[in-house]
């Protein structure tokens, strides 16, 4: 299992932390969003595909938008997903 | 970044507000988070302690916009420079659609809202679209240079601490924002309400308003203009923690050291959002939307007159 974890901005007062399957970056990220189809819109283009603003950090790393295709998220690794705007 | 012709002469460039620099205790002291607290807006307390409790700041005498950098002042420096932003390279801008941001095709300064928007009639609102780069090239040109963030603060409240730049209490017809056009708003269900009656009658265009349209009720110990709301403001501070020991939402904590913080709130946001001490932190990677300007400061030389 990986964890995946969301800004405040995103949840308000609601859940920050989540549970996803090891696996490619983008296709975690992607099963997460069917998953929460509240964050679906945040987080996917209306063709499926992973919009480009946010930013995704791997166990505290950055991970540069051209590497999100080839980055593999192995088990107990964390993902944090960051808007561009923060705080707030 | 490639040099830039420096401008011969900008409207903003006469309309700066000298600041005498000083002392001053930056942050929010505790008593405004437990305020924070009781409001019954949406963020928990942590999401606030990257402005609080205060750290002492000294600042040398400096000028600043009294007004951020407008359409018209930014019109100016692309036709001298050749400029073109980083949302027009993208070949899109982030703009708020009927649910949320999207990626909108064409955004941009100059069309804000996307194709078939544009900025007629808003040379004097403030420019919108702006990345970090694109403020900066733009201060380069005009011989200024971003504010750091205690520069933007000082100028915001003065010396003496207030929450908004006009004192304690919340006026919303002191300044461009959601509560401005919609009144209290209590909840992002109320906002979403406001948000989705505009996006049906005029599309994601940004509700900034002229600057200096708030003159006198809403302006600042020192003068300054649209430092409450109206647009978010690009600082040169890189965001950190004024105490690397606070509690702080994890998230907020990655930023650290990578994002370049953001003041002042805009029409986007609720009376919390548009605080004097409030600290916004932006990706510096090439990231805008349609409700992000900026202001220039310049540092303030002994006997200097700038009118």
């Amino acid at each position: 299992m990986v964890k995946i974890v969301l800004s405040v901005g995103w949840t308000q007062r609601g859940r920050t932390e989540f549970e996803g399957i090891e696996g490619q970056l983008i296709d975690v990220i992607k099963s997460f969003a069917t998953d929460n189809p509240g964050c679906r819109r945040r987080l996917l283009g209306a063709d499926g595909e992973l919009l480009t603003y946010f930013s995704v950090y791997l166990d505290d790393k950055l991970i540069p938008r051209g590497e999100r295709a080839t980055t593999t998220v192995m088990a107990g690794s964390t993902i944090a997903i960051v808007p561009p705007l923060q705080g707030g | 970044m490639p040099p830039l012709r420096s401008a011969s002469s900008t409207s903003s460039v006469r309309t700066m507000v000298r600041v005498p620099g000083g002392p001053f205790l930056q942050g929010s002291p505790p008593w405004v988070l437990d305020w924070l607290d009781k409001q019954g807006q949406s963020f928990p307390r942590e999401w606030f302690t990257d402005e609080s409790p205060p750290i002492n700041a000294a600042l040398a005498p400096y000028w600043i916009d009294r007004h951020p950098v407008t359409v018209e002042d930014f019109r100016q420096f692309a036709r001298d420079t050749g400029y073109t932003t980083d949302a027009e390279r993208a070949g899109y801008g982030m703009v708020y659609g009927e649910q949320y941001w999207e990626e909108r095709p064409g955004a941009c300064w100059h069309r804000p809202a996307g194709p078939g928007s544009g900025i007629a009639g808003h040379d004097r609102h403030p420019v919108v679209h702006i990345s970090w780069d694109d403020a900066n090239a733009y201060a380069q040109w005009a011989g200024k240079r971003l504010p750091s963030e205690t520069e933007w603060e000082l100028a915001a409240r003065g010396a003496r601490f207030r929450i908004w730049p006009w004192g304690d209490n919340w006026h919303s017809g002191n300044a461009n924002t959601a509560e401005f056009y919609a009144g209290p708003l209590g909840s992002l269900n109320e906002w979403r309400a406001w948000w989705r009656s505009v996006y049906a009658r005029q599309g994601p265009m940004p509700q900034t308003t002229p600057v200096g349209a708030f003159a006198g009720r809403g302006d600042s110990a020192f003068g300054c203009g649209d430092m409450a709301g109206n647009v978010y403001e690009w600082t040169s501070t890189t965001s950190y923690l004024y105490h690397e020991t606070e509690l702080c939402d994890p998230t907020l904590r990655l930023v650290m050291g990578r994002y370049r913080v953001i003041r002042g709130g805009s029409w986007m946001n609720f009376r919390y959002q548009v605080r004097c001490c409030e600290r916004l932190h932006g990706d510096p990677a090439g990231w805008s939307n349609f409700a992000l300007g900026f202001r220039c400061a310049k540092d303030a030389h002994g006997g200097d007159n700038q009118t």
